[in-house]
């Protein structure tokens, strides 16, 4: 189809790797964003005015890598599935 | 951006700038329940035209599910089937002119990643019971208290992230749009829309696929 062969977008391998790689950097962000913001309302709530935020943030920023870390690990074994199922020939899919 | 719009269908209908979303949500919801209305009274055994067209994309998207998540994702690919039809069409409604994307508006696209948030969270409990507790405590029990913290914060980033993912992409694209438009009217966004086509359809499929993730994640072992 016209899509199919400009773009290669309905290849399977191509759109897997491309939707796991730019939900990456988000999903850091998120994380240290979503630890200050606890941390903050736990401040807010028990007025311990700068511990929350600083422990929570630093849980946040863990909490990130993490998440990039089993993003990449996942990236890495979709891919290396791609590369095993290449080896075999597949049927054309139209 | 909203309004530079010249005309939008939903003023027909009494809507405003503030809740115009709500709106074309329906209006997209109402196009998918009339496809499937028209298609289940003339199923054929050899397809054609939009019963083809149906059949490839969700038949594709169970194909994927169940490569990724294994067999037990026949049991969820309803719901996460009719999350990503539902985005495609509220995404490429931004690109019909008088329409607008309701997923270019935040609460649209938070309501959708609160859903996906307490549907897998509801997943996982009534798989594993009290049980559940241990996809949060990390791989040894020693490191359980350092671990649920950072695993709470690690799952609340994630709708954050999936509504600020969708949401960031198509207004972004909205108001490029918007910008190629006032730029060389007409002529300068037909080459946008394909690239624009091609990048909604696959924030669709990434919303499709985080949700599919967090499915498996709750439904298979912890660690």
């Amino acid at each position: 189809m016209f899509f199919q062969r400009l773009f290669g977008i309905t290849d399977k391998s191509y759109l897997n790797a491309l939707s796991r790689a730019g939900s990456i950097g988000l999903h850091m962000v998120s994380g240290i964003a979503v630890g200050a913001l606890m941390g903050y309302g736990i401040d807010q709530w028990l007025d311990t005015k700068p511990w929350g935020t600083g422990i929570f943030l630093i849980f946040g920023i863990i909490a990130g890598f993490k998440n990039v870390y089993l993003d990449t690990k996942r990236l890495v074994i979709s891919q290396e599935e791609e590369d095993k199922n290449a080896g075999t020939p597949q049927k054309k899919n139209k | 951006m909203d309004q530079m719009h010249p005309l939008l269908f939903s003023q027909f209908f009494g809507f405003n700038e503030s809740n115009k979303h709500l709106f074309y949500t329906w209006l997209a919801m109402a196009i998918l329940f009339s496809v499937g209305l028209m298609l289940r009274g003339r199923m054929r055994l050899v397809p054609t035209g939009l019963q083809n067209l149906c059949e490839v994309v969700i038949g594709g998207l169970e194909d994927f599910t169940v490569a990724t998540v294994g067999e037990q994702g026949r049991k969820i690919f309803g719901i996460i089937c009719a999350i990503f039809l539902f985005i495609l069409v509220m995404n490429i409604m931004g690109l019909v002119p008088g329409c607008d994307a309701p997923t270019a508006n935040i609460n649209t696209t938070a309501a959708m990643a609160l859903t996906v948030f307490v549907y897998y969270n509801y997943v996982g409990l009534r798989r594993w019971g009290p049980g559940y507790i241990k996809h949060f405590m990390g791989p040894m029990l020693p490191l359980a208290p350092l671990m649920l913290p950072i695993e709470l914060v690690s799952h609340c980033a994630r709708p954050l992230s999936l509504t600020l993912r969708l949401f960031g992409n198509i207004r972004g694209e909205e108001i490029v749009l918007m910008l190629f438009f006032f730029m060389a009217p007409v002529f300068s966004t037909v080459p946008v829309y394909f690239l624009f086509f091609i990048a909604k359809s696959l924030q669709a499929f990434i919303f499709f696929m985080l949700t599919m993730i967090y499915l498996q994640g709750a439904m298979e072992h912890a660690h």
